[in-house]
């Protein structure tokens, strides 16, 4: 899983990319305001002086609301705690890491990505740093840390629907999904367009596979599955935006879509919500880029923006949850409640198992292909 | 010599940023590491290769036929008129031109949705029951793409048609043919060159169209130009080169192609004396 909140996939591969990213911007970006009106943000008052330095780092995000968010939430903060000076740029992408690193221009010091982006480019030779551990906040769970990044953002793909659609009657879970008698309607699944990574294990939870008995997959059931859901997909969407623009056009009735998207989508007045059930629970990591001239400083960043309040900070302006146990403590109730790392929510998702993936990935989409294509 | 030197700086330009990037890239298709034929080798029985190449070829053929089919009386309107209406003519086909693709693309899922203006209007007239299904599919992408490459059409066939002497009309009406006549054995044949110039600028045009299927087609609609950027993103890189070497090989061998047409390739070759 990738870009979670990039609206910037779209065309930056072609020179119409600049105009894709300005577009996809312009058509989603009333929805995913985030609301700033919260009462005031828990700041953080010291650091370690290790954490401190001097000259810059230079850190690629997803762009958008998340990157609004993260300014607020701990880069601005960092500027002035540690007197390292952050220079932000939207539009993170492991293949452009590949390149950097290859053609040893690196223009990046430090990158927001997946734990699965980043242990596939391993995979394939040496392009990240290990992070410095000794730097890192006690209250970052194990779960999150590994030796090429280290997580930083909880999120959650789930199921969206209309509201309006079903007649008062609320899809749960998968089956329901799938279940097109019941809940009548066109479909949007995330699909392998710009390196995406199929959603199999909603389709295995459908044929009734139980969430703890998920992993390793099991390829055949899941496309056994998704031939039952196949011809009611009209859109395998490929960027955050597009399902999130098919809800409000009423394209579907149901997708699959990240969960901070819908949060945007409601607060507009759409009339759609999210069943949070059996959802996937997955993150987003730093990974520092292999050479790159500000390392050391970028390690500092990872240091600083995975304590307990600058996480917090970030769960306050966007509805992601925090890889800090300690920073429930700085959100209020009513807030922790909607984000997908609450005990109630997170009881009810699956957690992503990014170890299969990075195993799986290439297999699964070629298949995939086949799949969709045969 | 002189002219060399005129066009040294251009063919610099193209050696730096286009030559040697691209080379960089077909070499890519040989393999990241060694040297190896197995990419080239499994595309003759790789079923998503072969899928995604009909579905990119046969778009492109369709597109060619509509906007040649809706292009040509355009073109001929163009040139037969004067004045405010010709300027009109022209804004009208430029405008779109001028716009975006992908705010085109957006306009046309406006358009087409299920809750789009289209579907609206034939329910709000009693012709439809309940709203039709024309965006997301290969439909939507070949209306789109027809709109947005029109221009390409027109005009080199408006080119084409404008340099057709009008007493060679004159000369047939007077030598007794009905203007259908006159037009099917005189202008019609002259414009040729005009017209296969638009075919082959749209047809190689759309062989590498990426953003109006991905957006307006449909969930079975990958184009090569998707499947390319897919394999990039998957950091299939040696695979994504191979694929783009083939793009690049069938755009070539269409204007070769093109070029050997009798009474046709004169209009891509220029006059060098």
């Amino acid at each position: 899983m990738r870009t979670p909140r990039s609206l910037s996939r779209l065309g930056r591969r072609t020179t119409l990319g600049l105009l894709g990213a300005s577009a996809g911007a312009g058509l989603t970006a009333p929805f995913i305001r985030p609301s700033f009106a919260e009462p005031a943000w828990p700041e953080q008052t010291t650091i370690p002086d290790i954490l401190k330095g001097s000259g810059e780092v230079r850190i690629a995000t997803f762009g958008g609301t998340m990157q609004e968010t993260q300014q607020k939430a701990y880069f601005e903060p960092f500027e002035k705690i540690s007197g390292i000076k952050v220079r932000a740029f939207p539009g993170s992408d492991p293949t452009k890491i590949k390149a950097m690193v290859e053609t040893g221009n690196v223009e990046w010091d430090l990158a927001q990505l997946s734990r699965g982006s980043i242990m596939n480019l391993q995979k394939r030779g040496d392009y990240f740093e290990k992070i410095d551990y000794d730097l890192v906040d006690a209250g970052v769970d194990k779960a999150y840390r590994f030796e090429y990044g280290l997580e930083m953002l909880v999120w959650a793909q789930v199921l969206g629907y209309r509201t309006d659609a079903f007649k008062g009657a609320k899809p749960s879970g998968w089956a329901d999904f799938w279940d097109t008698k019941k809940f009548p309607g066109d479909r949007a699944m995330y699909g392998t367009g710009s390196g995406g990574w199929p959603e199999l294990e909603f389709a295995l939870l459908a044929a009734g596979v139980p969430a703890d008995k998920l992993y390793p997959l099991d390829l055949e059931k899941g496309f056994a599955s998704y031939d039952k859901i196949k011809k009611d997909i009209v859109k395998w969407w490929d960027t955050g935006a597009v399902p999130v623009q098919m809800l409000t056009d009423r394209e579907v009735t149901m997708t699959t879509v990240w969960n901070g998207r819908m949060a945007a989508l409601q607060a507009a007045g759409v009339p759609a919500a999210i069943s949070w059930s059996q959802g996937l629970l997955k993150r987003d990591a730093w990974g520092i880029p292999k050479g790159a001239k500000n390392k050391l400083n970028a390690q500092k960043f990872v240091a600083y923006s995975t304590m307990a309040i600058p996480q917090a900070r970030v769960s306050l302006g966007i509805p992601y949850g925090s890889v800090n146990d300690a920073s429930n403590e700085y959100i209020p109730p009513e807030r922790l409640e909607i984000l997908p790392s609450a005990p109630k929510i997170k009881a009810q998702l699956v957690t992503y198992n990014y170890d299969w993936w990075i195993d799986n990935r290439d297999t699964v989409v070629n298949r995939f292909n086949k799949w969709l294509l045969g | 010599m002189i002219p060399l030197l005129l066009a040294a700086p251009l063919l610099l330009y193209m050696l730096v940023f286009y030559a040697l990037p691209v080379l960089a890239m077909l070499l890519k298709g040989f393999g990241e590491q060694h040297w190896t034929l197995a990419h080239y080798a499994s595309l003759a029985d790789d079923p998503v290769f072969l899928k995604t190449f009909w579905n990119t070829l046969s778009t492109a053929a369709l597109v060619t036929l509509g906007t040649l089919l809706l292009g040509y009386p355009v073109a001929l309107a163009l040139v037969r008129t004067r004045g405010v209406t010709a300027a009109i003519i022209l804004v009208v086909i430029l405008l779109p031109f001028w716009t975006s693709v992908l705010v085109r693309s957006y306009a046309w899922m406006v358009l087409m949705g299920r809750h789009g203006l289209i579907n609206e209007a034939l329910l709000a007239a009693g012709l439809i029951e309940r709203p039709l299904r024309i965006l997301n599919t290969s439909l939507a992408t070949v209306i789109a793409m027809i709109h947005i490459l029109l221009p390409y059409m027109i005009l080199p066939i408006a080119n084409a048609l404008r340099q057709i002497d009008p007493s060679l009309a004159r000369a047939a009406s007077g030598l007794g043919a009905s203007p259908f006549q006159a037009f099917r054995q005189v202008v019609l044949p002259l414009s040729v060159p005009g017209v296969a110039a638009g075919v082959l600028l749209v047809f190689v045009l759309s062989l590498g169209f990426y953003i109006t299927p991905a957006m307006v087609g449909g969930p079975r609609d990958i184009t090569l130009s998707m499947l390319i950027a897919q394999q990039v993103d998957q950091l299939n890189w040696a695979y994504a080169a191979c694929l783009s070497t083939v793009l690049l090989a069938t755009s070539l061998a269409l204007i070769a192609a093109f070029q050997r047409l009798p009474g046709i390739g004169n209009a891509f070759r220029m006059n060098t004396r």
